[in-house]
Formats: structure tokens, C-alpha cells, sequence
């Protein structure tokens, strides 16, 4: 995988625990690999199986944290107008299956049936993908594009401004970078912060 | 038992439960008052520990901070909470928090809808993951921001 990374130093480095450093990365025209992963209805599901997508919607998600509980109805509509236009929406889940029983792939089968999913809620168990995107927390939602035959990261973040109250939303940062997608512009806000729930890495 | 003593019961009575209504008070901040408060006192160590009552590593955290909290209550130390958690659930979920865990601190509820208009500020490099916690002394100059969960010793040293 060919990526641009700036690890910036001295200033974000933190010494927590002892002497265990942190560093920041900032991605910039981050590539990203494609996966294979098990869909709540049994297939297995990448991102060659699309070979007419120019992007995709991919949500980090789960069905434990109270702040991705808030998104559903809006990933079904982001699917619905979006995957007839060639960005399908593809929702993940990488949690801890044994620090949370509730995001087993059998409650995510329930889930995606009790909440008519229509997009595919995929099971990443090794946590592999979570970790290529560097997805940190649920729900991180990511725009990617095809690009000289590669998968760059275009924008990631939160969904939209507002999580409790949806009729209170002002930007709708997916749509929002989409559509720049769509018009050949370039994505103005590429990146966005939200609370959620952390994605613990098993080590 | 006479008028009095009864007075003095019923008074006496009545400060227990003021006491205990004052210990579990809750408010909303909008993010620039919560910033005013904590830059208020050059001279105060502010201790701002993000949380929200839906956060487990959070909630496994708290006591260590009022541990601290009680420790320091003749230094010049304020531990503040801020509960990221959503308005319509204030005396739902916050509160039956606060009382379980005696949470006899300042505790805020952070009403800001979008987080984009306020992560930065506390720190740029802050994704949104909780627990998080601002360290603040203004008059040495002092500002640290961990990311992750603390404990008592962590917090000790960090305020040093």
C-alpha cells in the first residue's frame, strides 16, 4: 500500500504510560486496501465486487454506542440516493466482540434485519480493515474514490453535524463531499470530528 | 418535645436535603462559558475530564478522579466533568450516574450539537474519543491533553 504520511513530532508527542510514544499521523491521498468480509446475509462482500462504483460510503459502525444508534435511518437514506448514482454504502463493524456481546455478528444480523438495514452490515472480526482505514471510533464514516484505479480516502469523519437531533442537521458532510466528487471539485471539508464510541484494538 | 426542637429538627433536616440536592447538580454549558470557567482563576490547577454516562472506560475512571479531587480539596485543584452526553437524556441517564458513583463535583453537560465547533479548541489533535482530559494551569503556563483513560497516579503526576 503507497501512502503519504507526515508524522508530526515534536509538539504531538505525548509521553503517556511511561515512555510509550504516540504519533499523529495526518494521511493525506491515503490509499486504501480492498477486504473481504462477511455480510449479515451470509456472502462476502469487497470492493471488486463493485466494478462500476466510483466511490463508496464506508461507516464504521456498531450496534452497542448510543452514538451510532442514532444513524440507521439516515445511512438507509444516504444508501438510497447515493448507490443508484454509483457510491454504495458499505457499514462495518470492528468492535471488540468480547469486551461488547452486543456486536456479535449474530446480533448484527438481528440488528440489520430490525432496522432494515439496505446496505451491507459487514463483519470485520480481526479488526484488519478498521485498522487500514485507522478508524478510531463508531460511527467514523469515510468517503473513497476511485482514482488511476486506486481507493483514496476523499473525506472522513462524522456523518453530519448533528447526531441527536437529525432534524437539526446543517451540513451533511457526506453529501456534502460527494457531491463535490460528482462535480469534479475538489472535497473543501476533507476532514471532520464527532464523539463516539473508541474502537478498541485486541492486542 | 417542644416548638422549638422541632423547628431545629426541621431545619436541621432540611440542610441535609439541600446538601445532598446541591452535591447532584447538574447544568448545561454552552462551550465558550465552559472556557471562561476554566481559564477563570490563573492561580487554580483545572482538571476537565470529558465523559459520558454511555462510556464504560469512562465510568471506570471517575472514582479515581474524585479520589484526587478529595485529596487536593485544600490545594487550589478544581475537577470538573463534562458529560458529552445528549440533552434528552439528562435526568435519565446523567444523573442516576452521578448519584451512583457520589459524584460531588462540578459536573456539566457540554450542549453543543456539532463537535466540530469546539474539539479543536480543547485540542487539534483530539479525534473525539472519550475519555479525555484537559489539565490547565494558566499562570505557570501549563496545558496537557491525554486522550485516554487515567488513573489516580497518572493524574498525580501529570498535575505536578
Amino acid at each position: 500500500m503507497k501512502r503519504t504520511i507526515f508524522k508530526i513530532q515534536s509538539g504531538l508527542i505525548m509521553v503517556i504510560f511511561g515512555f510509550t510514544l504516540i504519533n499523529f499521523t495526518i494521511l493525506e491521498h491515503d490509499n486504501v486496501k480492498d477486504f473481504k468480509l462477511k455480510n449479515v446475509d451470509g456472502s462476502y462482500v469487497s470492493l471488486s465486487d463493485y466494478p462500476d462504483a466510483k466511490g463508496f460510503i464506508i461507516v464504521f459502525t456498531c450496534n452497542h454506542c448510543p452514538f451510532a444508534k442514532l444513524y440507521p435511518a439516515r445511512l438507509n437514506e444516504l444508501n438510497l440516493k447515493y448507490k443508484k448514482l454509483g457510491i454504495p454504502l458499505l457499514a462495518i463493524s470492528s468492535t471488540d466482540t468480547i469486551a461488547y456481546e452486543e456486536d456479535t455478528y449474530v446480533k448484527m444480523v438481528e440488528k440489520s434485519k430490525n432496522e432494515s438495514f439496505n446496505f451491507p452490515y459487514l463483519y470485520d472480526g480481526q479488526q484488519t480493515v478498521a485498522k487500514n482505514f485507522k478508524a478510531q471510533k463508531t460511527p467514523h464514516a469515510y468517503v473513497i474514490w476511485k482514482e488511476k484505479g486506486q481507493w483514496t480516502i476523499k473525506y472522513q469523519g462524522a456523518i453530519d453535524d448533528n447526531g441527536a437531533e437529525p432534524e437539526k442537521v446543517e451540513n451533511n458532510y457526506i453529501a456534502l463531499a460527494i457531491d463535490q466528487l460528482l462535480n469534479n471539485k475538489e472535497v473543501k471539508r476533507k476532514e471532520t470530528k464527532s464523539i463516539g464510541c473508541q474502537i478498541r484494538f485486541r492486542k | 418535645m417542644n416548638k422549638t426542637a422541632i423547628r431545629i429538627m426541621v431545619f436541621a433536616i432540611s440542610l441535609l436535603f439541600n446538601n445532598v440536592a446541591f452535591s447532584q447538580n447538574i447544568s448545561t454549558i454552552r462551550f465558550e462559558t465552559l472556557q471562561q470557567r476554566i481559564t477563570s482563576n490563573p492561580d487554580t490547577v483545572y482538571v476537565v475530564n470529558f465523559f459520558a454516562s454511555w462510556c464504560a472506560p469512562c465510568i471506570q475512571e471517575i472514582p479515581d478522579f474524585l479520589k484526587y479531587a478529595e485529596d487536593n480539596k485544600n490545594e487550589k485543584v478544581r475537577v470538573i466533568f463534562v458529560s458529552l452526553d445528549f440533552k434528552k437524556n439528562m435526568y435519565e441517564s446523567l444523573l442516576p450516574l452521578i448519584q451512583k458513583l457520589n459524584i460531588n463535583q462540578t459536573v456539566y453537560l457540554l450542549d453543543e450539537p456539532d463537535a466540530n465547533q469546539w474539539i479543536d479548541k480543547i485540542d487539534n489533535t483530539w479525534s473525539g474519543v472519550i475519555p479525555a482530559t484537559l489539565i490547565l494551569h494558566k499562570s505557570s503556563d501549563y496545558r496537557k491533553f491525554i486522550p485516554a483513560p487515567l488513573t489516580y497516579s497518572l493524574l498525580k503526576k501529570f498535575t505536578k
